[in-house]
Protein backbone atom coordinates (compact mmCIF):
# COMPACT_ATOMS: atom_id res chain seq x y z
CA UNK A 1 0.00 0.00 0.00
CA UNK A 2 3.02 2.33 0.25
CA UNK A 3 3.04 2.41 -3.56
CA UNK A 4 -0.29 4.26 -3.63
CA UNK A 5 0.91 6.89 -1.14
CA UNK A 6 4.30 7.17 -2.81
CA UNK A 7 2.41 7.79 -6.07
CA UNK A 8 0.37 10.47 -4.35
CA UNK A 9 3.59 12.05 -3.05
CA UNK A 10 5.07 12.13 -6.56
CA UNK A 11 1.86 13.69 -7.86
CA UNK A 12 1.72 16.36 -5.16
CA UNK A 13 5.42 17.13 -5.65
CA UNK A 14 4.73 17.83 -9.32
CA UNK A 15 7.18 15.10 -10.39
CA UNK A 16 4.51 13.22 -12.33
CA UNK A 17 1.20 14.16 -13.91
CA UNK A 18 -2.07 12.36 -13.25
CA UNK A 19 -1.88 10.77 -16.67
CA UNK A 20 1.72 9.59 -16.27
CA UNK A 21 0.95 8.10 -12.86
CA UNK A 22 -2.21 6.35 -14.07
CA UNK A 23 -0.24 4.91 -17.01
CA UNK A 24 2.57 3.71 -14.72
CA UNK A 25 0.10 2.08 -12.31
CA UNK A 26 -1.37 0.26 -15.30
CA UNK A 27 2.04 -0.71 -16.74
CA UNK A 28 3.66 -1.85 -13.52
CA UNK A 29 2.03 -5.30 -13.74
CA UNK A 30 4.48 -6.12 -16.52
CA UNK A 31 7.49 -4.33 -15.08
CA UNK A 32 10.61 -6.25 -14.19
CA UNK A 33 12.88 -4.69 -11.64
CA UNK A 34 16.32 -3.58 -12.72
CA UNK A 35 19.34 -3.73 -10.49
CA UNK A 36 19.99 0.01 -10.72
CA UNK A 37 16.71 1.04 -9.07
CA UNK A 38 17.08 -1.70 -6.44
CA UNK A 39 20.62 -0.50 -5.64
CA UNK A 40 19.51 3.15 -5.40
CA UNK A 41 16.64 2.21 -3.09
CA UNK A 42 18.96 0.18 -0.85
CA UNK A 43 21.46 3.06 -0.90
CA UNK A 44 24.12 0.67 -2.20
CA UNK A 45 24.67 2.85 -5.28
CA UNK A 46 23.96 6.47 -6.11
CA UNK A 47 21.96 7.51 -9.15
CA UNK A 48 25.18 8.95 -10.55
CA UNK A 49 26.92 5.56 -10.28
CA UNK A 50 23.95 3.84 -11.94
CA UNK A 51 24.14 6.30 -14.83
CA UNK A 52 27.91 5.70 -15.08
CA UNK A 53 27.31 1.94 -15.39
CA UNK A 54 24.68 2.53 -18.10
CA UNK A 55 27.13 4.66 -20.02
CA UNK A 56 29.92 2.10 -19.62
CA UNK A 57 27.55 -0.63 -20.89
CA UNK A 58 27.51 1.19 -24.24
CA UNK A 59 31.16 0.27 -24.75
CA UNK A 60 31.50 -2.93 -22.67
CA UNK A 61 29.45 -6.07 -23.22
CA UNK A 62 28.79 -6.85 -19.55
CA UNK A 63 25.67 -7.25 -17.44
CA UNK A 64 24.76 -4.32 -15.17
CA UNK A 65 25.66 -6.14 -11.93
CA UNK A 66 28.97 -7.50 -13.18
CA UNK A 67 29.96 -4.11 -14.52
CA UNK A 68 28.96 -2.27 -11.34
CA UNK A 69 31.13 -4.72 -9.35
CA UNK A 70 33.94 -4.35 -11.91
CA UNK A 71 33.80 -0.55 -11.52
CA UNK A 72 33.94 -0.91 -7.74
CA UNK A 73 30.50 0.63 -7.10
CA UNK A 74 29.01 -2.37 -5.32
CA UNK A 75 30.07 -5.71 -3.82
CA UNK A 76 29.22 -8.96 -5.61
CA UNK A 77 27.42 -10.30 -2.52
CA UNK A 78 25.23 -7.18 -2.38
CA UNK A 79 24.25 -7.76 -6.01
CA UNK A 80 23.20 -11.33 -5.13
CA UNK A 81 21.19 -10.08 -2.14
CA UNK A 82 19.39 -7.45 -4.22
CA UNK A 83 18.58 -9.92 -6.97
CA UNK A 84 17.15 -12.44 -4.50
CA UNK A 85 14.70 -9.95 -2.94
CA UNK A 86 11.06 -9.81 -3.94
CA UNK A 87 10.39 -6.42 -5.52
CA UNK A 88 8.02 -4.30 -3.47
CA UNK A 89 5.14 -2.52 -5.11
CA UNK A 90 6.43 1.03 -4.70
CA UNK A 91 9.73 0.02 -6.30
CA UNK A 92 7.86 -1.49 -9.25
CA UNK A 93 6.07 1.85 -9.58
CA UNK A 94 9.38 3.72 -9.45
CA UNK A 95 10.95 1.36 -12.00
CA UNK A 96 7.97 1.79 -14.33
CA UNK A 97 8.21 5.59 -14.12
CA UNK A 98 11.93 5.35 -14.92
CA UNK A 99 11.23 2.92 -17.79
CA UNK A 100 8.52 5.23 -19.16
CA UNK A 101 10.98 8.14 -19.14
CA UNK A 102 8.89 10.06 -16.61
CA UNK A 103 11.59 10.05 -13.92
CA UNK A 104 15.37 9.88 -14.20
CA UNK A 105 17.30 7.66 -11.79
CA UNK A 106 18.43 10.87 -10.08
CA UNK A 107 14.84 12.09 -9.60
CA UNK A 108 13.78 8.66 -8.31
CA UNK A 109 16.67 8.66 -5.83
CA UNK A 110 15.78 12.11 -4.49
CA UNK A 111 12.06 11.36 -4.33
CA UNK A 112 12.35 8.03 -2.52
CA UNK A 113 14.87 9.40 -0.02
CA UNK A 114 12.75 12.50 0.68
CA UNK A 115 9.62 10.39 1.04
CA UNK A 116 11.22 7.94 3.47
CA UNK A 117 12.74 10.79 5.48
CA UNK A 118 9.49 12.77 5.61
CA UNK A 119 7.58 9.84 7.08
CA UNK A 120 10.54 8.37 9.04
CA UNK A 121 10.23 5.14 7.07
CA UNK A 122 12.83 2.40 7.00
CA UNK A 123 13.16 -0.11 4.16
CA UNK A 124 11.83 -2.76 6.51
CA UNK A 125 8.71 -0.67 7.24
CA UNK A 126 7.95 -0.39 3.54
CA UNK A 127 8.86 -3.93 2.53
CA UNK A 128 6.61 -5.49 5.12
CA UNK A 129 3.71 -3.02 4.80
CA UNK A 130 3.96 -2.36 8.55
CA UNK A 131 0.46 -1.56 9.78
CA UNK A 132 1.50 1.02 12.34
CA UNK A 133 3.53 2.92 9.74
CA UNK A 134 0.69 2.73 7.23
CA UNK A 135 -1.66 4.16 9.84
CA UNK A 136 0.83 6.95 10.53
CA UNK A 137 1.07 7.81 6.83
CA UNK A 138 -2.71 7.76 6.43
CA UNK A 139 -3.24 9.98 9.47
CA UNK A 140 -0.55 12.45 8.30
CA UNK A 141 -1.78 12.45 4.73
CA UNK A 142 -5.39 13.23 5.63
CA UNK A 143 -4.65 15.48 8.65
CA UNK A 144 -7.00 13.43 10.80
CA UNK A 145 -5.51 15.01 13.91
CA UNK A 146 -8.30 17.60 13.52
CA UNK A 147 -10.99 14.92 13.73
CA UNK A 148 -12.54 13.80 17.00
CA UNK A 149 -12.30 10.11 16.05
CA UNK A 150 -8.89 10.28 14.38
CA UNK A 151 -7.97 6.68 15.23
CA UNK A 152 -11.22 5.27 13.91
CA UNK A 153 -10.95 7.24 10.66
CA UNK A 154 -7.40 5.97 10.23
CA UNK A 155 -8.38 2.36 10.92
CA UNK A 156 -11.31 2.68 8.50
CA UNK A 157 -9.09 3.96 5.69
CA UNK A 158 -6.23 1.55 6.39
CA UNK A 159 -8.69 -1.30 5.82
CA UNK A 160 -10.37 0.47 2.89
CA UNK A 161 -7.12 0.70 0.95
CA UNK A 162 -6.44 -2.98 1.57
CA UNK A 163 -9.92 -3.88 0.39
CA UNK A 164 -9.57 -1.69 -2.70
CA UNK A 165 -6.37 -3.56 -3.57
CA UNK A 166 -8.07 -6.90 -2.87
CA UNK A 167 -11.38 -6.33 -4.68
CA UNK A 168 -10.91 -3.48 -7.17
CA UNK A 169 -7.23 -3.20 -8.08
CA UNK A 170 -4.02 -1.54 -6.95
CA UNK A 171 -3.93 1.10 -9.70
CA UNK A 172 -5.11 3.97 -7.52
CA UNK A 173 -3.75 7.11 -5.94
CA UNK A 174 -5.22 8.72 -2.81
CA UNK A 175 -5.92 12.45 -3.33
CA UNK A 176 -6.28 15.25 -0.77
CA UNK A 177 -9.44 15.02 1.34
CA UNK A 178 -11.92 17.79 2.02
CA UNK A 179 -14.51 18.32 4.75
CA UNK A 180 -18.12 18.50 3.58
CA UNK A 181 -21.52 19.22 5.15
CA UNK A 182 -23.74 19.19 2.08
CA UNK A 183 -22.46 16.88 -0.61
CA UNK A 184 -23.74 17.06 -4.19
CA UNK A 185 -23.77 13.41 -5.22
CA UNK A 186 -24.06 12.03 -8.74
CA UNK A 187 -24.41 8.29 -8.18
CA UNK A 188 -24.18 7.39 -4.55
CA UNK A 189 -24.41 4.24 -2.45
CA UNK A 190 -24.50 4.65 1.32
CA UNK A 191 -24.64 2.60 4.49
CA UNK A 192 -24.78 3.57 8.13
CA UNK A 193 -23.14 1.76 11.02
CA UNK A 194 -24.65 2.09 14.47
CA UNK A 195 -23.81 1.05 18.01
CA UNK A 196 -21.03 2.35 20.25
CA UNK A 197 -20.03 4.48 17.27
CA UNK A 198 -22.26 5.98 14.63
CA UNK A 199 -20.82 6.17 11.13
CA UNK A 200 -22.21 7.30 7.80
CA UNK A 201 -20.33 5.83 4.85
CA UNK A 202 -20.80 6.22 1.12
CA UNK A 203 -19.25 5.75 -2.31
CA UNK A 204 -19.91 8.32 -5.03
CA UNK A 205 -18.90 8.89 -8.62
CA UNK A 206 -19.90 10.18 -11.99
CA UNK A 207 -21.60 7.73 -14.33
CA UNK A 208 -18.55 6.40 -16.18
CA UNK A 209 -16.35 6.02 -13.10
CA UNK A 210 -19.18 4.54 -11.03
CA UNK A 211 -19.86 1.93 -13.72
CA UNK A 212 -16.15 1.10 -14.00
CA UNK A 213 -15.91 0.66 -10.23
CA UNK A 214 -19.01 -1.56 -10.24
CA UNK A 215 -17.62 -3.58 -13.16
CA UNK A 216 -14.28 -4.14 -11.46
CA UNK A 217 -15.96 -5.42 -8.32
CA UNK A 218 -18.50 -7.56 -10.18
CA UNK A 219 -15.86 -9.00 -12.51
CA UNK A 220 -18.13 -8.29 -15.46
CA UNK A 221 -18.84 -5.36 -17.74
CA UNK A 222 -21.71 -3.28 -16.34
CA UNK A 223 -22.77 -0.71 -18.92
CA UNK A 224 -25.74 1.08 -17.47
CA UNK A 225 -26.74 2.51 -14.15
CA UNK A 226 -29.44 0.26 -12.79
CA UNK A 227 -30.21 -1.63 -9.58
CA UNK A 228 -27.51 -4.18 -10.39
CA UNK A 229 -24.83 -1.48 -10.77
CA UNK A 230 -25.85 0.16 -7.49
CA UNK A 231 -25.97 -3.26 -5.79
CA UNK A 232 -22.44 -4.08 -6.98
CA UNK A 233 -21.01 -0.84 -5.57
CA UNK A 234 -23.18 -1.32 -2.47
CA UNK A 235 -21.86 -4.83 -1.92
CA UNK A 236 -18.27 -3.58 -1.95
CA UNK A 237 -19.25 -1.01 0.70
CA UNK A 238 -21.11 -3.68 2.67
CA UNK A 239 -18.16 -6.09 2.58
CA UNK A 240 -15.75 -3.39 3.63
CA UNK A 241 -17.97 -2.12 6.44
CA UNK A 242 -18.57 -5.69 7.58
CA UNK A 243 -14.85 -6.38 7.85
CA UNK A 244 -14.39 -3.03 9.62
CA UNK A 245 -16.97 -3.94 12.27
CA UNK A 246 -15.35 -7.35 12.74
CA UNK A 247 -11.95 -5.68 13.28
CA UNK A 248 -13.37 -3.24 15.82
CA UNK A 249 -15.12 -6.07 17.61
CA UNK A 250 -11.99 -8.26 17.70
CA UNK A 251 -9.47 -5.53 18.50
CA UNK A 252 -11.41 -3.20 20.78
CA UNK A 253 -14.51 -5.13 21.83
CA UNK A 254 -16.66 -2.47 20.13
CA UNK A 255 -19.91 -4.01 18.90
CA UNK A 256 -21.50 -2.35 15.89
CA UNK A 257 -24.42 -3.10 13.61
CA UNK A 258 -24.62 -2.49 9.89
CA UNK A 259 -27.80 -1.14 8.38
CA UNK A 260 -28.96 -2.06 4.88
CA UNK A 261 -27.24 -0.07 2.14
CA UNK A 262 -29.25 2.16 -0.19
CA UNK A 263 -28.56 4.49 -3.11
CA UNK A 264 -29.36 7.98 -4.39
CA UNK A 265 -28.94 9.63 -7.77
CA UNK A 266 -28.25 13.33 -8.32
CA UNK A 267 -29.12 14.46 -4.82
CA UNK A 268 -27.52 16.63 -2.19
CA UNK A 269 -26.63 14.59 0.87
CA UNK A 270 -26.61 16.55 4.14
CA UNK A 271 -24.38 15.50 7.06
CA UNK A 272 -25.36 16.63 10.57
CA UNK A 273 -21.73 16.26 11.60
CA UNK A 274 -19.25 17.15 8.93
CA UNK A 275 -17.91 14.33 6.77
CA UNK A 276 -14.60 13.65 5.10
CA UNK A 277 -14.70 13.36 1.33
CA UNK A 278 -11.83 11.06 0.33
CA UNK A 279 -11.22 11.10 -3.43
CA UNK A 280 -9.31 8.16 -4.90
CA UNK A 281 -7.97 8.43 -8.41
CA UNK A 282 -8.11 5.13 -10.34
CA UNK A 283 -6.84 4.64 -13.87
CA UNK A 284 -10.50 4.97 -14.97
CA UNK A 285 -11.14 8.19 -12.98
CA UNK A 286 -12.06 9.43 -9.53
CA UNK A 287 -14.29 7.69 -6.99
CA UNK A 288 -15.17 9.53 -3.76
CA UNK A 289 -15.54 7.87 -0.38
CA UNK A 290 -17.60 9.90 2.08
CA UNK A 291 -17.15 9.07 5.74
CA UNK A 292 -18.59 10.67 8.84
CA UNK A 293 -17.78 9.08 12.21
CA UNK B 1 -21.24 -35.21 -7.41
CA UNK B 2 -24.77 -34.72 -8.71
CA UNK B 3 -26.94 -31.92 -7.34
CA UNK B 4 -29.87 -32.62 -9.64
CA UNK B 5 -32.28 -33.35 -6.75
CA UNK B 6 -31.31 -30.28 -4.76
CA UNK B 7 -33.46 -27.19 -4.25
CA UNK B 8 -31.85 -24.00 -2.95
CA UNK B 9 -33.25 -20.70 -1.69
CA UNK B 10 -31.21 -17.49 -1.76
CA UNK B 11 -32.26 -14.64 0.52
CA UNK B 12 -30.37 -11.36 0.13
CA UNK B 13 -31.56 -7.79 -0.41
CA UNK B 14 -28.73 -7.22 -2.90
CA UNK B 15 -29.65 -8.12 -6.48
CA UNK B 16 -25.91 -8.34 -7.11
CA UNK B 17 -25.37 -11.01 -4.46
CA UNK B 18 -28.48 -12.94 -5.53
CA UNK B 19 -27.41 -13.00 -9.17
CA UNK B 20 -23.83 -14.07 -8.41
CA UNK B 21 -24.99 -16.85 -6.09
CA UNK B 22 -27.74 -17.96 -8.45
CA UNK B 23 -25.42 -18.04 -11.48
CA UNK B 24 -22.95 -20.27 -9.68
CA UNK B 25 -25.47 -22.58 -8.00
CA UNK B 26 -27.47 -22.97 -11.24
CA UNK B 27 -24.28 -23.87 -13.08
CA UNK B 28 -23.93 -26.90 -10.78
CA UNK B 29 -27.14 -28.36 -12.19
CA UNK B 30 -29.40 -28.10 -9.13
CA UNK B 31 -33.12 -28.84 -9.51
CA UNK B 32 -34.28 -25.31 -8.59
CA UNK B 33 -32.98 -22.00 -7.21
CA UNK B 34 -35.48 -19.66 -5.55
CA UNK B 35 -34.74 -16.01 -4.82
CA UNK B 36 -36.23 -13.88 -2.06
CA UNK B 37 -35.32 -10.27 -1.24
CA UNK B 38 -35.51 -9.99 2.54
CA UNK B 39 -36.22 -11.85 5.77
CA UNK B 40 -39.97 -11.25 5.59
CA UNK B 41 -40.24 -12.73 2.10
CA UNK B 42 -38.10 -15.68 3.22
CA UNK B 43 -40.55 -16.41 6.05
CA UNK B 44 -43.56 -15.94 3.73
CA UNK B 45 -42.24 -18.21 0.98
CA UNK B 46 -40.21 -20.78 2.89
CA UNK B 47 -42.96 -23.38 3.33
CA UNK B 48 -44.00 -23.03 -0.34
CA UNK B 49 -40.48 -23.68 -1.58
CA UNK B 50 -39.30 -25.98 1.25
CA UNK B 51 -35.70 -25.80 -0.06
CA UNK B 52 -33.10 -28.39 0.90
CA UNK B 53 -30.81 -25.54 1.88
CA UNK B 54 -31.09 -21.74 2.09
CA UNK B 55 -28.38 -19.09 1.98
CA UNK B 56 -29.43 -16.07 4.02
CA UNK B 57 -27.97 -12.60 4.55
CA UNK B 58 -28.28 -11.02 8.00
CA UNK B 59 -28.55 -7.28 7.34
CA UNK B 60 -31.76 -6.78 5.38
CA UNK B 61 -34.71 -4.38 5.44
CA UNK B 62 -38.14 -5.37 6.90
CA UNK B 63 -36.84 -8.45 8.70
CA UNK B 64 -33.23 -9.42 9.47
CA UNK B 65 -31.79 -12.82 8.65
CA UNK B 66 -31.59 -13.72 12.35
CA UNK B 67 -35.30 -12.95 12.86
CA UNK B 68 -36.18 -14.90 9.73
CA UNK B 69 -34.18 -17.98 10.80
CA UNK B 70 -35.86 -17.95 14.20
CA UNK B 71 -39.31 -17.98 12.58
CA UNK B 72 -38.44 -20.52 9.89
CA UNK B 73 -36.97 -22.95 12.43
CA UNK B 74 -40.25 -22.76 14.38
CA UNK B 75 -42.12 -23.76 11.19
CA UNK B 76 -39.56 -26.38 10.12
CA UNK B 77 -37.05 -27.51 12.77
CA UNK B 78 -35.09 -29.45 10.12
CA UNK B 79 -34.49 -26.38 7.94
CA UNK B 80 -30.87 -26.00 6.79
CA UNK B 81 -30.13 -22.28 6.69
CA UNK B 82 -26.65 -21.01 6.00
CA UNK B 83 -26.11 -17.47 7.23
CA UNK B 84 -23.98 -15.54 4.77
CA UNK B 85 -23.10 -12.16 6.17
CA UNK B 86 -20.50 -9.43 5.86
CA UNK B 87 -20.73 -9.01 9.63
CA UNK B 88 -18.88 -11.95 11.09
CA UNK B 89 -18.33 -10.91 14.69
CA UNK B 90 -18.43 -13.52 17.45
CA UNK B 91 -21.72 -12.03 18.63
CA UNK B 92 -23.37 -12.39 15.25
CA UNK B 93 -22.06 -15.94 14.92
CA UNK B 94 -23.46 -16.90 18.33
CA UNK B 95 -26.75 -15.18 17.60
CA UNK B 96 -27.12 -16.96 14.25
CA UNK B 97 -26.27 -20.39 15.61
CA UNK B 98 -28.52 -20.04 18.64
CA UNK B 99 -31.36 -18.98 16.32
CA UNK B 100 -30.90 -22.34 14.59
CA UNK B 101 -28.64 -21.55 11.64
CA UNK B 102 -26.99 -24.61 10.07
CA UNK B 103 -23.74 -22.83 9.21
CA UNK B 104 -22.25 -19.32 9.23
CA UNK B 105 -20.12 -17.88 6.44
CA UNK B 106 -18.54 -14.46 6.35
CA UNK B 107 -18.73 -12.65 3.02
CA UNK B 108 -17.12 -12.64 0.55
CA UNK B 109 -18.12 -16.27 0.04
CA UNK B 110 -16.11 -18.33 -2.39
CA UNK B 111 -17.59 -20.82 -4.83
CA UNK B 112 -15.59 -23.54 -3.05
CA UNK B 113 -17.40 -22.78 0.24
CA UNK B 114 -20.79 -22.99 -1.49
CA UNK B 115 -19.84 -26.22 -3.25
CA UNK B 116 -18.75 -27.87 0.02
CA UNK B 117 -22.03 -27.00 1.70
CA UNK B 118 -24.10 -28.25 -1.23
CA UNK B 119 -22.05 -31.44 -1.25
CA UNK B 120 -22.84 -32.11 2.41
CA UNK B 121 -26.53 -31.28 1.99
CA UNK B 122 -26.83 -33.36 -1.21
CA UNK B 123 -25.73 -36.49 0.64
CA UNK B 124 -28.86 -36.23 2.80
CA UNK B 125 -31.22 -35.63 -0.12
CA UNK B 126 -32.48 -38.61 -2.02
Amino acid sequence: MFAQFFGSYLLNSGLVTNKELAQALEDKKNTRMKLGVLAINAKLMTAEQVEAVHQAQATMDMRFGDLAVHLGFIKAEDVDTLLSQQPTDYLLLGQTLVNNGVLTNQQFETAINDYKQYHSLSDDDISNDQNAKLSQIISEFYHFETAENAKTYTAYLNLLFKNLIRFIGDDFTPLEASIVRDYDANYFVYQSISGNLNCETGIEGEEYQYLKFASRFAGEDIREIDDFAHAAVGEFLNLHNGLFTVNLSNDFGVELNLNPQDFKENETVAYANSAFCIPISFSFGIINFIISI
Amino acid sequence: MSFSNLTVMICDDSIFVRKKLKDYISSLGVKAVYEVCDGQEAVDKYMDYKPDVAFMDIVMPRKTGIEAVTEIIQMDPTAKIVMASSVGTQNHLKEALSAGAYEFLQKPISNEQIYKILEIVAKDVK
